[in-house]
């Protein structure tokens, strides 16, 4: 127990560590500019609609809220879909659980 | 087929929703199998397809860390992931990583340093599958042929001959890795096989999970089905990186990277439960042919970019396409047949 507690504290400064030092690193570029041109982007938003124009206003406005929408969305959408499609399959007969490592 | 199109507004072009799923599929099917992220699949995929490389990159890192997560948990779940020699991974790969990235500015100071790199990636990947080849066809039925003759000899089978080699080196500190099996390896020799492997992945300007699951097996020794799925756990803390600072450049197309992941979640966890079917040198087998695929359409882009003959570019694509979705099918297949199988005795049992 107290093993996987510091794995799971190890994995979370990690995770942290590594979104830290993305935006850090993208941002040493930004204030030096260097990646001036590569953030510079900016989209056309006269023919969208819906979903497509809140996507693009905020990639417009706010790059590091989109980077973090970006990352979260994936991140929620893997983790529901890791749950979600494990129980289909279960239901299907084609669950699993521990297997042996013999080669 | 038109009304499966959507416009993706980031990249700027429209799509086939249809095609985005497929690709993401394949990739979460031969990802979750060999342990890998497959960007060298989904990056020429894209591109070929219509979109910007670096969108490509960019949209295919965050779909891989979506992926990643179905597939280690899955992996986890079977038994599958080395926490503690996935965690030491990481560390000694960024490092690796900076090593590469460092040596390759230095070469471009020199010039022409595209051309070492691609050459080098050519002969890490054909090597690596004549390694794995020849391990499959020489000197496993050897060893086996040895074995029953003589008994005793069985457990000398049980590792690489090299990892065995190398966990005879006692450079203190020692350290003990039960999940896979290890128990005693030097912990400087770990270090400095994930340095290298990490450099690789920084000189290549790739993932690296192609490199570090074969290294997990033949030189630390860990059983194939565990360097499989602490191989991905490394690939979800990169592909989280990945995902971030790419979409902080405004590289990443969320909804195309939205569809790739449906199908990805899918594939993956196809993928995944294939490994309880398709065990140890079954999947180091498929891996080497993969990997050898990969490299044949790495050399056809450099004749690309020697005669600047554009159909070369697209054979290269199409080559690596059309294998990842051949590969993808037998694994599949392997696995509905071993599903049902298993599924049959358990009810006349």
């Amino acid at each position: 127990m107290r093993a996987k507690k510091t794995i799971v504290v190890i994995l979370l400064t990690l995770t942290l560590g590594i979104l830290i030092s993305g935006i850090i690193t993208t941002y040493a570029g930004e204030l030096g500019g260097k990646e001036q041109a590569a953030l510079d982007i900016t989209i056309d938003t006269k023919d969208l609609t819906g979903i497509n124009l809140w996507i693009v206003e905020m990639y417009n406005n706010d790059r590091t809220l989109y980077a973090i929408v970006v990352t979260m969305v994936m991140a929620t959408l893997g983790s529901v879909m890791a749950f979600g499609t494990d129980l289909i399959l279960k239901y299907f007969g084609m669950g699993v659980g521990r297997i042996s490592h013999s080669e | 087929m038109d009304i499966f199109n959507i416009y993706l507004p980031v990249a700027g072009i429209e799509f086939n929703v249809l095609l985005l799923v497929l690709i993401g599929f394949c990739v979460g099917v031969l990802g979750g199998f060999f342990g890998v992220g497959g960007a060298w699949i989904v990056t020429p995929a894209l591109n070929i397809f219509g979109f910007h490389m670096s969108y490509a990159i960019g949209t295919d890192l965050a779909h891989i860390f979506g992926k990643s997560i179905v597939a280690t948990k899955k992996h986890s779940k079977m038994g599958n992931v080395d926490w503690k020699l996935g965690l030491i991974s990481i560390g000694a790969s960024i490092l690796g990583v900076e090593g590469g990235s460092q040596l390759v500015m230095a070469l471009e100071k020199v010039g022409n340093v595209g051309f070492i790199v691609r050459w080098s990636y050519i002969v890490l990947l054909l090597g690596l599958s004549a390694f794995m080849l020849y391990d499959y066809f020489v000197v496993r039925p050897a060893e086996n042929k040895a074995s029953n003759k003589d008994p005793e000899g069985k457990t000398k089978k049980k590792k690489a001959r090299l990892s065995q080699r190398l966990h005879k080196i006692k450079i203190p500190p020692m350290i003990s890795f039960p999940t896979s099996g290890i128990e005693s390896v030097s912990l400087w020799i770990v270090l400095a096989i994930f340095f290298v492997t990490g450099f690789l992945s920084g000189f290549m300007g790739v993932g690296g999970g192609f490199v570090r699951m074969p290294a997990l097996v033949y030189l630390i020794g860990c059983p194939t089905a565990i360097a499989v799925g602490t191989d991905l756990m490394s690939v979800l803390f990169s592909g989280a990186y990945g995902c971030l600072t790419y979409a902080l450049k405004g590289r990443v197309e969320i909804i195309a990277a939205f569809f790739m992941l449906l199908g990805a979640a899918i594939g993956a966890q196809l993928g995944v439960t294939a490994v309880k079917y398709i065990r140890g040198y079954g999947i180091r087998l498929l891996f080497a042919i993969m990997i050898a695929f990969a490299g044949i359409s790495v050399v056809i882009e450099q004749v690309y970019k020697m005669t600047d003959i554009q159909i070369y570019s697209h054979i290269a694509g199409v080559l690596v396409i059309g294998a990842s979705v051949i590969m993808t099918l037998v694994i599949c297949a392997k696995l509905f047949l071993e599903a049902r199988k298993e599924k049959r005795l358990s009810m006349e049992h």
